[in-house]
């Protein structure tokens, strides 16, 4: 019987992103880029144009708000880069992005 | 003619690098008994060349520009951009250009049309395994990504049949070379989705029976119905697929498998037997 290939789950889903907010994301990856940031995020931020609720939940370490606009590989290496301790952003992620204090 | 003198997949994760120093001691020795006998079966093999298949972690693509396959067909390559693989060693790695011309040109006759790159840098999907396999002399490499990073991905059996492509370059090549294939990445794990950490062991092992058996329809069909809810690392199971589709889903043996939460990674190392498809 020949294999019917539906291709693997959901691997034809179009996932619309927000460009820079992954933008932001990617671009940190680059050290110097990173420790900038640590530094004082609103100089680096006023880079992007980022749309106000995207700013604004980047601010308040907003992992459920943020999880869905953005890939989930950037997404947790942002929060690495950003020093979120991995238990706390474990806790949020699993929590559908809420912290253990709501 | 070039011959393909072996068929290999290891899992990589950053922790296994990142992490190792504060990793229990028990998963350190599976973990080194388990790249060490990779290693032991590649340096066998003594291949010229080792086309490695693995994703690229956002370091050469982004999703201004995202293609699902690339073909590396530079005289050299960049290692890992990431920090935490500074002690990698080697700052830069050999490519071999006409072997990737030849599997580009036999791609592209087998009705694929995958990107080129001629300078990739090659981050810990490829070299995690590369070093802790301990690679002796580190033979050319021929990169192969395929876009299991961001959706859409190619379908599984399109994967299953580059890796068939890919063997029948090697096979048609005009020139004398001892060529291996490396799949990287999988098993099951999850990465910054709510399920990380979590580790589908009944996937991966029913994964692993698959492979043995030989069945390919059955294998894509299990894929298919169960390799989105294995989290969104599973999809790296493509790369073990393109290495089942070079090996003509025949001589699969498994190394080593351990599920593995404290890396996030269901960890499985393999080799197919490529002589029995000859």
């Amino acid at each position: 019987m020949e294999h019917v290939d539906s291709g693997g789950g959901d691997y034809r889903r179009v996932i619309m992103r927000d460009y820079w907010l992954s933008k932001l994301f990617f671009d940190l990856q680059n050290p110097a880029a990173a420790a900038e940031y640590r530094a004082g995020r609103d100089t680096v931020l006023a880079r992007y144009p980022l749309k106000p609720e995207v700013r604004a939940a980047i601010t308040a370490d907003d992992v459920a708000t943020l999880a869905p606009l953005v890939n989930a590989y950037l997404l947790r290496f942002y929060f690495l880069v950003a020093g979120m301790p991995e238990a706390e952003f474990l806790r949020r992620i699993r929590a559908g992005g809420k912290s253990a204090h709501g | 003619m070039a011959e393909l003198v072996g068929i290999f997949a290891a899992s990589h994760g950053p922790m296994i690098v990142r992490s190792w120093d504060v990793l229990p001691s028990a998963t350190r020795t599976t973990l080194t008994t388990a790249f060490a006998e990779l290693g032991r079966r590649i340096n066998a093999a003594r291949p010229d060349v080792l086309i490695v298949i693995s994703p690229d972690h956002w370091v050469n693509f982004f999703i201004d520009n995202l293609p699902s396959i690339c073909i590396g067909v530079g005289e050299t390559h960049d290692g890992p951009p990431e920090p935490w693989l500074a002690a990698f060693p080697h700052k830069h790695i050999v490519g071999h250009a006409s072997l990737a011309q030849h599997m580009l040109e036999r791609a592209l006759a087998d009705g694929f049309e995958p990107s080129v790159s001629y300078r990739l840098a090659l981050d810990h999907g490829f070299c995690i395994p590369l070093w802790k396999a301990n690679l002796d002399p580190l033979p050319a490499i021929v990169p192969v990504i395929i876009n299991t990073v961001e959706p859409p991905f190619p379908s599984l059996s399109r994967c299953f049949d580059l890796g068939k492509s890919i063997a029948d370059a090697v096979k048609s090549f005009p020139g004398t070379l001892r060529v291996a294939m490396l799949a990287t990445g999988g098993m099951s794990h999850s990465i910054g989705e709510a399920t990380m950490g979590a580790i589908d062991e009944a996937f991966d092992r029913e994964c692993l029976q698959h492979l043995a058996s030989g069945n390919r329809d059955a294998l894509l069909t299990f894929l298919n119905q169960r390799i989105a809810e294995a989290g969104n690392g599973a999809a790296e199971m493509r790369n073990w697929l393109a290495a089942h589709g070079a090996a003509g889903a025949r001589g699969f043996e498994l190394i080593h498998y351990s599920a593995m939460p404290e890396i996030y990674v269901g960890c499985g190392f393999a080799s197919w037997n490529a002589l029995q498809n000859t």
